[in-house]
């Protein structure tokens, strides 16, 4: 079985201290940080679309301005809480060596606000188009 | 059903999406990260289409309307089409990855290339030809 043996190339080996686990660095390219971050830097702009959207929204399409300005807001906040535990489970995970816990349901979460958000905004520049 | 049952002891969680994870085994978690932060990039970049769609006509910007409503369609038909294949993208490079396949070519790339240097022809035209 050689693909065992290179699931975890290069991932750094648990210590034998066990005080020692928890700030080890789990990779030496620092791949769990950088996706960490990555996640926090795309949920910080869904959240801060849809706090921005409140603002431009209600005076285009009105109430459903409003209801999309909020539940892209909550939405967002949504999806930061879930990316925290996951960054937390990809930690774990990879400090136990097992497989990483899965991404799929979490990621087409995302896919899904970022569409909503690109149907939201087709909306409001078709009304921003027609008042004029 | 079936293929939960018959999955190999590797991965005994059934995982969504399941023709992600059917077969293969489970890659290096460092190309799984990488192909996490893509997609997440993708994300992103759709993010800052819709947005530049909305500014053009939003900020009413010194346009020629046509040319410049017509840019801000195409811009938010790139980000409409984004999310969805950036998902199709990041599962069938999992896949590719669990199978020793190797990596899909990306269909996003080209789309996105010319869709953004049509925008920016008619958003330089626009302004040329003026309001």
């Amino acid at each position: 079985m050689s693909r065992s043996g290179r699931r975890n190339g290069g991932l750094a080996q648990p210590p034998s201290d066990p005080g020692k686990l928890r700030g080890m660095i789990l990779d030496a390219g620092l791949q769990p940080e950088r996706t960490e971050l990555a996640w926090r830097r795309t949920v910080l702009a869904l959240t801060l679309g849809g706090i921005v959207s409140l603002r431009i929204l209600p005076p285009v399409i009105g109430a459903w301005g409003v209801a999309a300005g909020v539940g892209g807001t909550i939405a967002g906040v949504t999806l930061a809480v879930l990316a925290a535990r996951r960054a937390a489970g990809v930690a774990s995970s990879l400090r136990a060596s097992r497989p990483l816990p899965p991404a799929g349901a979490l990621l087409a979460g995302v896919a899904l606000v970022a569409f909503l958000g690109a149907v939201v905004a087709a909306f409001a520049v078709a009304a921003i188009v027609a008042g004029r | 059903m079936e293929s939960q049952q018959h999955a190999p002891p590797v991965d005994p969680r059934p995982r969504f999406p399941a023709w992600v994870h059917r077969d293969g085994s489970e890659p290096d978690p460092r190309f799984s990260l990488a192909n996490e932060r893509t997609f997440l990039a993708w994300i992103r970049t759709c993010l800052a289409l819709l947005a530049s769609g909305v500014a053009l006509e939003a900020l009413a910007l010194p346009l020629e309307p046509r040319l410049r409503l017509t840019a801000s369609v195409l811009l938010l038909v790139l980000a409409l089409l984004v999310p969805p294949l950036a998902w199709v993208h990041w599962g069938r490079t999992e896949r590719a990855m669990r199978r020793g396949d190797p990596l899909p070519a990306s269909t996003l790339t080209a789309a996105l290339a010319v869709g953004l240097l049509v925008v920016a022809a008619l958003v330089l035209v626009g302004l040329l030809v003026g309001s």
